[in-house]
């Protein structure tokens, strides 16, 4: 019982039970709820925060798969394309060769004709050149001018003997 | 100032005063043998460790209050220490109590624990004093959670049922039939001895503490070694059991209450069960 008596004294018990529920009291409202609310709050909005950054994440992947998808498909159209470029090049070129082979062997063929044409113009004269220059010789061996036409045909056939014999030769 | 506080256990124990101490004296204590005469400083010394008590109020209040106007995105400084301690608090009584019911008892707890925290590491500063040191100061305290336990108790279940649960849930006859015996014993045992237990723990170990704090003083004294490296390792004790036994005060009254409140589930009984069986 001293002991008791000693140790506890009414007045300080009654205080320290005041000032514990002054304390309780104040704390619970002006330390512990703004606290723990403020915590909660920020735990929130980082669960919060977090899922936002997770749809973010889906969305941005959905994206990068549609940009993918769209991006192939480019490059497959521009392949495509590229390659019909290349065929109508191809084409063409395969045409404007046609065009100048045949051009060409046009005027290659026109070319020979006038050529051919110029040949016999000029054989005609040659023959003319030869026959006159014949008649000119026997009429000087001769002295006498071989004007008949009869005389003119045989000269015009030994030129023809002769350039037979020249070709055959 | 460690030296003043050295000469003054130095000269406590030369003048003889060192069979009645039982602390390191404090500032009222040495104002009151300066001034023995004077009245403010009688009644300061009559009532001392009501005033170091009451100061340990005031900075927790104002530690406390100045720390929740402090708000921020990134807390910093006070904030921040004090925010990590009120959640590892809320973290450890929502892990007992459940999360229906912690949130009520989160500020109850964590107050006393602050409360009691603050007054047993008084005796850790020159010429202070751990209020807890006296029973007088940590009685009220098993007062206050013995009511608040039952009250939460008479709160949550009702009072059939908070009768039904001092009585020991009598289901069977022999329960009927030792309900004479049981109901008194267990009034006895949850609701008398709470107080004394929770308060003559806490007394005596701070006071123990106290004590080792003014025998290592003394050493140091004895062999005149001026670093307190006695003083150091004392220190060191003192800090870690002042947070000990603020932590035990706590956790037995969380456990209390998870006795007290109504069992929803069997895991949480199962829980409240094994944590009382620790807590015994």
């Amino acid at each position: 019982m001293e002991f008791f008596k000693a140790n506890l004294i009414p007045a300080e018990i009654i205080v320290q039970l005041l000032a514990f529920m002054i304390v309780f009291f104040t704390l619970r409202k002006l330390a512990w709820k703004p606290i723990l609310d403020s915590l909660e709050a920020r735990r929130a909005k980082i669960r919060q925060e977090f899922e936002s950054i997770e749809a973010a994440k889906r969305e941005i992947e959905a994206l990068k798969t549609e940009y993918a998808a769209r991006l192939a498909k480019i490059e497959e159209e521009a392949r495509s394309k590229v390659q019909e470029a290349v065929e109508e090049g191809r084409k063409i070129s395969r045409d404007i060769q046609e065009k100048a082979r045949a051009e060409a062997q046009a005027v290659f063929e026109k070319t020979q004709q006038n050529l051919d044409i110029e040949i016999s113009k000029a054989q005609m004269v040659l023959k003319k050149s030869v026959v006159e220059l014949s008649l000119q010789v026997a009429e000087k061996v001769l002295n006498e001018h071989l004007t008949d036409t009869k005389q003119q045909e045989k000269i015009e056939k030994i030129i023809a003997g002769i350039e037979e014999g020249a070709t055959l030769s | 100032m460690a030296d003043q506080a050295y000469s003054t256990v130095h000269h406590a124990a030369a003048s003889g005063e060192h069979h009645d101490a039982h602390e390191l004296p404090n500032f009222i204590t040495l104002l009151h043998q300066s001034y023995p005469d004077n009245a403010v400083i009688s009644f300061l010394n009559q009532y001392q460790t009501l005033f170091f008590s009451l100061f340990a109020a005031g900075l927790i209040c104002f530690l406390c209050i100045r720390a929740a106007r402090a708000e921020s995105l990134v807390p910093q400084g006070l904030r921040n220490f004090m925010e990590t301690i009120m959640e590892a608090i809320a973290n450890f009584v929502t892990g007992i109590l459940g999360e229906k019911h912690a949130p009520k008892h989160i500020p109850f707890l964590g107050t006393l624990f602050f409360y009691i925290l603050v007054m047993n590491w008084g005796g850790l500063l020159p010429f202070w004093k751990s209020p807890t040191s006296a029973w007088s100061i940590t009685f009220p305290l098993g007062l206050i959670v013995i009511l608040y336990v039952q009250i939460t108790g008479i709160r949550e279940q009702g009072v059939w049922n908070y009768l039904k649960h001092l009585a020991g849930n009598p289901s069977t006859v022999v329960s009927f039939i030792l309900l004479p015996m049981m109901l008194p014993l267990n009034i006895f045992l949850e609701v008398l001895a709470v107080p004394f237990s929770l308060s003559l723990r806490l007394f005596a170990n701070i006071s123990s503490e106290d004590r080792l704090l003014l025998k290592f003083a003394e050493l140091n004294t004895l062999f005149t070694y001026k670093p307190f490296v006695f003083q150091l390792f004392a220190n060191i004790l003192v800090i870690t059991f002042s947070v000990i036994q603020a932590f035990v005060f706590m956790l037995l009254t969380t456990v209390y209450l998870a006795l007290i409140l109504p069992h929803d589930e069997q895991h949480g009984h199962e829980e409240h069960s094994a944590n009382a069986q620790h807590a015994h």
